[in-house]
């Protein structure tokens, strides 16, 4: 099982840019992006059916047809998605939107473009970190997309078993 | 007026017959020289053709109660509605003349059993009054003349004197108080000489004989003089009501002949001579109607004052709100105006780094390639096939991803190829054995991939300038050959952000171009395409259609939101107007009063047409001004 991420922004040259940022990350987790809410839903099956396990998820606002807050609404409203970290990556939400995403997805971090790669790595290393503590999942696999001191307890607490 | 032969006069006395033989025994022979007297049942009057009925006595009884249902039904006959109506009655109450008060067609009401002459002189007298009114001339009113007067004139001074005029009343006055007094000195003062002074005591009054006098009052607006008529003939009067003081300061306003009166020759002839006392009163009395007519009227005019204040306060206010209305609007173009110059200054400096960047990329390209080629042409020909790949789906790439990494067993590679634009099964497996250094081939790729992002971003940032360049000119010359299709083009790619989840169909038929101002008309299309957007809250299906009608350049942009009220329709034009709750929001804060005023500037046409689901923009333009 590996943990993913999932990019959803439609225009291809800043969705290229967002897979290269993190492509750090590509040897421990599973990166993968989308262009719309749609094709977002069809990759979702794609990973659980992998039997990987969706951590992340970096939408954009703006996205023709359903807007990306509404596919955070509905991530956070069903069960089996509810306890993945969500975070907006948008150079245009207007504060109602944003409103929305922080009160009914339970919107855990927002990323301004452009965006800074070493404080995007670092926002996603913490979300991640923050799934597996939350999750209470073995941190080992994922290790070196996570934030290392933070897991320790839990590497401890694993170890006592 | 009169009639060479008068006719007959009658008099009929209707209703109960309890009185009738004193009623005939008093009247009769009372009336007997003008009028015959004529007694009948109330509701079938002895009416005939050939004498005219003047009086109608009407006898209040069983069957003639209630009166004003009685009174009534004479009415309803023509040769009765010009006759004076008189009501004996021997009941204590009446509750059924409020009709006939009302109307005015009771001239008097006498008690029965009548106890003196009274009824027989008084009838006589309404006769007189009757006839005096309607026949002036009548020779029988001379037999109604009682001495030297007419008969129908009151008996008693007051009542008399009443009806005289001021000057004739003065001059009785006067007669009486001389009467009593003794010859009374006529006092001549000059124009402007003041009679009484507010506030002093009075020590006596003035009688008016020649001249005219006028009243002040000092009020906040300054001294305000009182209409002359406000004075009567005895001046000092009102002082008397009120501890000797005077109420007003009056001043001659022309040469005044008077005589005067101190209060105790006034209190001596009051007491020696009546007349002087029903003088006095007839003049204060029409002293004091006059003024309350006066006050009325004044009260009147105030209302009427205060209602024109309270219209011309509201006109004041909407006057205001408007300039408001205006001031705003003005103030917002000219921030409007002030953007459109920063655009056009920012635009104009993005033109050089925006040609740097296409440039360089481009260059990095040419490097990248002419530096591989030697050496390394499997990696030349991965930028090239990186830079140059046709765009795919997500979805695409995630099937050929899936299919290389089936074939090569290597998803990290898998994906680096597809983005190389590989997607064949076989080439990648050639790649791959070409390549052995999957760190180089990731670079390869990478820097393809920049390139293209490189370039495709630098040409859309280079795509908005020149938008923003034709937007942003202020001020600029009107020209020809303006092509209405490359305004929306361009007014559609500056507000794309907006329309994201909205289906555009462009139907653009072929069109003449138009003599305009680009960035006003620009600025049209930009309001249009906003105010749908906003109306169907950011999605659903708009058609923006050009095409030619006549000589006419339309430019239609048609929604599918909820539309607009028919009432609100009307209202739109109106600065500022918004539906704060929903279905109708402008955004960029511009009225459609500023898309009119720009087409109707370019000698065009506007017109809003809605219904629920279709809402049209219209703009029509007129191409034959090309020159």
């Amino acid at each position: 099982m590996r943990l993913a991420i999932v990019i959803v922004e439609d225009e291809p040259g800043v969705r290229e840019a967002l897979e290269r940022d993190l492509s750090p990350l590509r040897n421990t987790l599973r990166v993968e992006a989308a262009s719309d809410v749609d094709d977002a839903v069809a990759l979702l099956a794609e990973i659980a059916e992998d039997g990987d396990q969706l951590a992340l998820i970096l939408a954009d606002h703006r996205l023709p047809g359903r807007t990306g807050v509404e596919l955070l609404i509905d991530l956070h409203a069903d069960a089996d998605t509810a306890a993945v970290r969500k975070v907006l990556v948008t150079g245009q939400a207007d504060q109602e939107d944003t409103i929305r995403a922080v009160n009914e997805a339970g919107l855990h971090h927002y990323i301004a473009k452009p965006w800074d790669p070493a404080e995007l790595l670092t926002v996603v290393r913490d979300q991640l970190t923050e799934f597996v503590l939350e999750q209470r999942l073995d941190p080992l696999p994922h290790l070196a997309a996570l934030d290392a001191v933070r897991v320790m307890p839990l590497l401890r607490d694993r170890g006592d078993r | 007026m009169s009639e060479p032969q008068p006719r007959p006069l009658r008099v009929l006395v209707l209703g109960d017959d309890t009185y009738t033989t004193s009623l005939s025994r008093e009247l009769v022979p009372a009336l007997t020289d003008i009028a015959e007297v004529t007694f009948g049942p109330a509701d079938a009057p002895p009416v005939t053709d050939d004498t005219t009925t003047a009086l109608v006595v009407l006898v209040a009884g069983p069957t003639t109660r209630p009166l004003d249902a009685t009174i009534a039904q004479l009415d309803s006959d023509p040769r009765l509605a010009d006759a004076e109506v008189l009501v004996l009655t021997e009941f204590e109450r009446h509750d059924d003349l409020g009709d006939a008060l009302d109307q005015d067609r009771v001239s008097a009401i006498f008690a029965l059993p009548s106890t003196d002459e009274a009824l027989a002189r008084q009838t006589r007298s309404h006769l007189a009054r009757w006839l005096r009114t309607r026949a002036p001339d009548d020779p029988r009113l001379q037999a109604l003349d009682v001495g030297d007067r007419p008969l129908e004139l009151p008996d008693s001074e007051l009542l008399r004197d009443l009806e005289m005029d001021d000057a004739a009343v003065a001059a009785r006055l006067v007669s009486a108080l001389e009467r009593a007094l003794g010859s009374r000195p006529r006092i001549i003062v000059p124009a402007g000489t003041r009679l009484t002074q507010e506030g002093r005591s009075v020590d006596g009054v003035l009688v008016l004989l020649r001249g005219s006098v006028a009243l002040e009052r000092p009020t906040r607006a300054g001294p305000l003089r009182l209409h002359h008529a406000s004075t009567g003939p005895v001046i000092g009067l009102l002082a008397l009501a009120q501890q000797r003081r005077a109420f007003f300061t009056s001043v001659a306003t022309t040469e005044a002949e008077l005589v005067h009166l101190s209060i105790e020759q006034l209190d001596l002839a009051m007491r020696t001579e009546p007349e002087v006392v029903a003088a006095l009163a007839a003049i204060a009395i029409k002293g004091l109607a006059r003024r309350l007519r006066r006050a009325e009227q004044l009260q009147v005019e105030r209302i009427e004052l205060n209602r024109d204040l309270v219209r011309e306060r509201e006109q004041l206010t909407r006057t205001l709100q408007e300039l408001e209305d205006t001031r705003d609007a003005l103030v917002r173009q000219t921030r409007l105006a002030s953007l459109g110059e920063l655009a056009a200054g920012v635009a104009h400096e993005l033109n050089n780094p925006v040609a740097a960047l296409t440039r360089a990329a481009s260059y990095v390209a040419d490097d990248a390639t002419r530096l591989l080629s030697g050496t390394a042409t499997e990696l030349a020909e991965l930028v090239v096939g990186a830079r140059s790949r046709l765009p795919l789906t997500t979805a695409q790439e995630r099937a050929f991803h899936r299919q290389i990494t089936e074939a090569i067993d290597d998803p990290e590679l898998a994906r680096l190829l597809v983005s190389a634009g590989i997607t064949d099964v076989d080439r990648a497996r050639a790649v791959v054995s070409q390549i052995g250094d999957q760190d180089q081939l990731g670079a390869a790729v990478g820097l393809g991939s920049a390139l293209r992002n490189l370039e495709v971003a630098s040409s859309r940032i280079a795509e908005l300038v020149a938008s923003l360049r034709t937007f942003a000119r202020p001020g600029a010359e009107r020209i020809d050959g303006v092509d209405l299709r490359e305004v929306v083009d361009d007014a559609l790619r500056l507000v794309e952000h907006r329309l994201d989840q909205v289906a555009i169909h462009r139907e653009y038929a072929p069109m003449r171009p138009v003599h305009g101002h680009p960035a006003e008309l620009g600025q049209v299309v930009t309001n249009l395409l906003t105010n749908a957007a906003d109306a169907m809250a950011g999605r659903g299906t708009m058609i923006v259609r050009t095409s030619m009608d006549g000589d006419e350049a339309v430019l239609e942009v048609i929604d599918d939101g909820p539309g607009i009220p028919a009432d609100e329709l009307e209202r739109l034009d109106e600065p500022r107007f918004t539906t704060k709750q929903g279905t109708v929001r402008f955004g960029l804060g511009l009225g459609l009063s500023i898309v009119r005023r720009i087409i109707e500037a370019h000698g065009g046409r506007f017109h809003l047409r809605s219904q629920p689901g279709r809402t049209v923009a219209e703009v029509r333009i007129p191409t034959d001004e090309v020159t």
